[in-house]
């Protein structure tokens, strides 16, 4: 007769109850929202820093202020640039850096934002690499498929991101990396 | 610190696991029953099932004085089992839900239980004379998700619920005829069904796995899966908090947290071990771990000749057996629980888990 299968009829969007209708957003703290130019303009002043020597200051500036808010193009700004600073800062510096910042106020925080930009840097390691990006901007989907298929630029870029992570990991734990899975704000 | 006691009753997972005030029978959850443990001398041996749920039971609670032991499931149904001549006879409670029951709780009168549930409610629990069966009033706004955790006020009014909404939330589940009129607190003065007295997020919002209010019930902490432990100070009715202190640790996330006095908590989880935290409105600091580490025993048990260490080499292509953890418990602690304590100070707690194993350590 009918010829509607009902075990495949998604019941919960119709029950106006139910939390498939819900705006879970609306559940958590606001985020304040950022412009693609306040991140520009940011990036430029954490450029400044590392060029005058100061790349903790740069990292702390990067990493305290990540754009929530943002969107996906402010986003991938403030990547590349969380990612040059890391680039920029030598192997032997990173722990003492790192412990330096944990034992500050407000430390562990500042290090699970740092451990999100790895598994994200890691999740594309595209752009960032060598900057190439900037001069000859592409579509991002494109852009990854090269650098995926070349390999190089990109491999490099993830060598710095897994040493960043197993150095972040000794000082911040396992739980850094469970609250990068659960928290709702990304970067 | 005397060495914990160890009790391996089954390979297999318990969900949760409840005491008799005497500590002579232990109720366990597994898979579809409940199994009833009673002491004898060192050990504990099955005495007792309790069969009646046809889906895992999530959550088995005993009351301290009535004896009565409530059980939930994912079945939807929650029962209270009665020691009766014949053995111990189920009464169906009417939850009313439509998910699976996932934790329950005796309220500290023993006159009422809080059903938490995938149906977005708290089923508050209370006996009818009239009607001669168990019935529930739900607990519903606001909340949003899955309710994974309960905890009661020890006036037995207020209720404290974790959800996978990520919220800790604090409500009151005053039911008329059952319950006195509860002394103002600092969670509120007046408190119909309902009343939400708190509600609290931590910065990642992660899911809420176990809360508990602190002895005196002005403090509630809460564990979450970003591996925080986020304690609340309320300052009074409709006013922000007093305090409001989140630790994120460098450890997997805690399941299960009780309190010790004000000052300590003892939390376990996914880190197969229980860790001792103290702190106040100023702060909360991880002390350190429950197990004393380097226990005797543990290395004792493998034998350490060269014939051996080249035995495993052959067998296993390597000489130190490393498939059992350092820890006492071998997997996940689900639960924790008084065990023994006075006028709020713990000087024994109880844990079980994954791995089959109920733990009483000492504090």
């Amino acid at each position: 007769m009918a010829t509607t299968n009902w075990r495949t009829i998604n019941v919960d969007l119709l029950d106006p109850e139910s939390p498939a209708n819900f705006d879970i957003s609306s559940l958590l703290s606001t985020i304040a929202s950022v412009s693609a130019s306040e991140v520009q303009t940011l990036s430029s002043q954490i450029k400044q820093l590392l060029r005058g020597g100061d790349p903790e200051g740069a990292l702390r500036g990067a990493l305290e202020n990540a754009p929530y808010g943002g969107d996906a193009q402010a986003k991938e700004v403030h990547l590349a640039t969380v990612v040059e600073t890391l680039q920029s800062i030598k192997q032997s510096e990173m722990s003492p850096m790192l412990s330096r910042i944990y034992g500050s106020e407000g430390g562990p925080e500042t290090l699970d934002v740092l451990m999100k930009y790895l598994y994200k840097g890691m999740s594309h390691t595209s752009q960032p690499s060598l900057g190439r990006s900037s001069l000859t901007p592409q579509a991002t989907g494109f852009s990854q498929i090269l650098s995926r298929g070349g390999g190089e630029g990109g491999g490099q870029a993830m060598s710095v991101l897994l040493s960043w992570h197993e150095k972040l990991v000794e000082i911040a734990g396992a739980g850094s990396i469970v609250r990068v899975m659960s928290d709702r704000r990304t970067v | 610190m005397a060495s914990p006691d160890v009790h391996h009753l089954f390979h297999h997972p318990i969900t949760d696991h409840s005491f008799s005030a005497d500590r002579q029978t232990l109720a366990v959850a597994r898979d579809n029953n409940v199994e009833l443990y009673s002491r004898s001398g060192n050990n504990f041996t099955l005495q007792d099932e309790l069969k009646g749920h046809d889906k895992t039971v999530t959550s088995v609670d005993i009351a301290p004085s009535t004896g009565r032991i409530v059980t939930c499931s994912q079945d939807r149904n929650a029962y209270v089992w009665e020691p009766s001549p014949s053995g111990w006879k189920p009464t169906l409670v009417l939850l009313r839900i439509n998910r699976a029951a996932t934790f329950v709780r005796w309220s500290p009168s023993e006159k009422k239980f809080a059903v938490g549930s995938g149906a977005r409610v708290i089923a508050i629990c209370y006996f009818e004379e009239e009607n001669d069966w168990w019935v529930s009033k739900h607990l519903k706004k606001p909340i949003r998700s899955t309710i994974t955790t309960v905890a009661w006020h020890p006036n037995s009014v207020l209720l404290a619920a974790g959800s996978t909404d990520a919220h800790a939330r604090v409500f009151s589940s005053f039911i008329k005829g059952v319950d006195a009129r509860p002394e103002s607190s600092v969670w509120g003065e007046r408190l119909p069904f309902n009343t939400v007295c708190g509600e609290f997020l931590n910065n990642s919002a992660g899911w809420v796995h176990g809360c508990a209010f602190s002895p005196s019930g002005n403090a509630l902490a809460y564990t979450a899966h970003d591996s925080s432990i986020t304690v609340v100070y309320p300052s009074g009715p409709d006013e922000p908090p007093n305090a409001v202190v989140s630790l994120g640790t460098q450890l997997l996330p805690f399941l299960s947290l009780i309190w010790n006095g004000e000052s300590e908590i003892i939390a376990a989880g996914y880190d197969c071990e229980a860790y001792r935290l103290r702190g106040n409105e100023q702060g909360w600091q991880i002390v350190g771990s429950m197990e004393s580490k380097g226990r005797p025993g543990l290395g004792e048990m493998r034998d350490e000749s060269a014939l051996n260490m080249f035995r495993q080499m052959d067998l296993k292509g390597k000489s130190k057996d490393d498939t059992q953890l350092k820890t006492v418990h071998q997997n996940t602690i689900a639960t924790i629980r008084n065990y023994d304590e006075a006028g709020g100070i713990v000087k024994k707690f109880s844990s079980s888990g994954v791995d089959g194993r109920v733990v009483i350590w000492s504090t």
